[in-house]
């Protein structure tokens, strides 16, 4: 109850301190947060789980998750195309490769975009390492992004402006299937758990509410870079030394509060739904992992490099794959490819390092 | 020492994020806020999202 009373308490603050609409988005992000821990939703896992066990449920509820959003913001977004803004991005050699090494990293740390905060809030001792260099990575790969954009080709490609929005919902969709077929042939499990299609159904719900009250899709990574931006601000940094910071979009964020920026409250609210989630059974579960400290190093690493890629990714699994996907923008397709095969090198790899994490501290 | 203290770790440092911004940079301003909600408002997107990609073709 005193939870419930703290919640309200800090989002009336919040509607009367910033505006109603922040508050909005800060109450969608702790309700993405708490439904996906309480849930076991997530990204990262479901893909190691197809991939090591063969096991396809946790990737046909993404696969729903994204096709019921697709159906309805794509229409939404091109009904007043000049408020409503889709998760549209580039597509590149640079991207790609970018979508390949997040793909491996998420594995690695075992989070992803919202997973590394979802696992920080759940007092999570590697996400807790590897969110800062997260963070710092992020704003990193924003200093990165001009020149990928001037060394190699961008070429953004929009479904809706190609097809049509009946077009493109109807080629995602069919995409999605497709991609459902073949994890379904790979499967060697039950392909359906009514618990991650509830789930999956919960977060389309509340990201098809993101893009009505926000305008634009759910992301993760701009908020992360943001912050870093203003703490490196505070410390002299001039931003108009960088071609991305000095674009008119992104002083306006420099100069606002992050209560003010949609991806900022979102990823504040995945931190602290999850923490709302995982509090009553924390006491009981060990905060320290069994490996090695070493491993600790190998998270802050990849957690770095998830920040970076993602940046020059154009998104992580969510404002890349997931909203970019269900935008119609190819590059979520893209991302898809090249994340997943990152993902199976970084199974690999995890399961060697973490093996060996674990006979290093034993020994 | 169990995860309860990484949640209390993970929520002083999201508390802490807001804090710093708060004190050093420009306090939110209610009276320049937007609608609610950008569906049926002028006020829409704000364009800060992470497919953002300046200077690449349109």
């Amino acid at each position: 109850m005193i939870r419930i009373l703290l919640i309200v308490g800090l989002l009336s603050t919040l509607a009367v301190s910033a505006g109603v609409r922040f508050s909005l988005l800060l109450s969608l992000g702790l309700l993405i947060g708490f439904s996906l821990e309480r849930m076991g939703f997530g990204f990262a896992g479901p893909w190691r789980r197809l991939i090591r066990d063969r096991n396809a449920q946790g990737m046909m509820a993404q696969l729903l998750a994204i096709g019921l959003t697709a159906i309805a913001i794509q229409p939404i977004i091109a009904y007043a195309p000049g408020s409503f803004l889709g998760a549209i991005a580039p597509v590149s050699v640079t991207m790609v490769m970018a979508a390949f090494v997040f793909g491996l990293s998420m594995q690695m740390i075992l989070g992803c975009g919202s997973g590394t905060l979802i696992n920080a809030g759940s007092g999570n001792a590697i996400a807790l390492v590897a969110l800062p260099l997260f963070c710092l990575g992020s704003f990193v790969g924003t200093l990165l992004v001009p020149f990928a954009i001037e060394s190699t080709p961008h070429i953004p490609v929009s479904l809706p402006a190609l097809f049509g929005v009946q077009g493109s919902v109807g080629a995602t969709v069919i995409g999605l299937i497709v991609i459902g077929l073949i994890a379904a042939r790979y499967s060697q499990a039950p392909l359906w758990n009514r618990r991650l299609l509830t789930a999956a159904i919960i977060l389309a719900g509340l990201a098809i509410l993101h893009v009505l009250v926000a305008g634009q899709p759910w992301g993760v990574v701009y908020g992360l870079g943001l912050w870093v931006a203003k703490a490196a601000l505070g410390l002299g940094w001039d931003p108009a030394t960088t071609a991305f910071w000095t674009h008119p979009i992104n002083i306006a964020a420099l100069e606002s509060s992050i209560l003010t920026d949609t991806t900022s409250l979102t990823s504040l609210g995945l931190v602290g739904g999850a923490a709302l989630a995982a509090w009553k059974e924390s006491s009981d579960r060990p905060f320290e992992q069994s490996v090695a400290i070493w491993f600790y190093l190998v998270a802050a690493l990849f957690g770095l490099l998830l920040g970076i890629s993602s940046r020059l990714a154009f998104g992580c699994n969510v404002g890349a794959l997931f909203s970019g996907i269900a935008s119609g923008s190819l590059h979520g397709w893209a991302w898809l490819l090249a994340g997943f095969v990152g993902s199976i090198v970084g199974v690999r790899l995890r399961d060697q390092l973490w093996s060996l994490a674990q006979t290093s501290r034993k020994s | 020492m169990t995860r309860r203290f990484g949640i209390i770790v993970a929520l002083l440092g999201v508390l802490g994020v807001v804090v710093i911004d708060w004190t050093l940079g420009v306090p939110p301003d209610p009276f320049r806020s937007p609608d609610p909600m950008a569906f049926g408002s002028t006020s829409g997107a704000s364009g800060a999202i992470c497919t953002f990609a300046p200077g690449a073709q349109q």
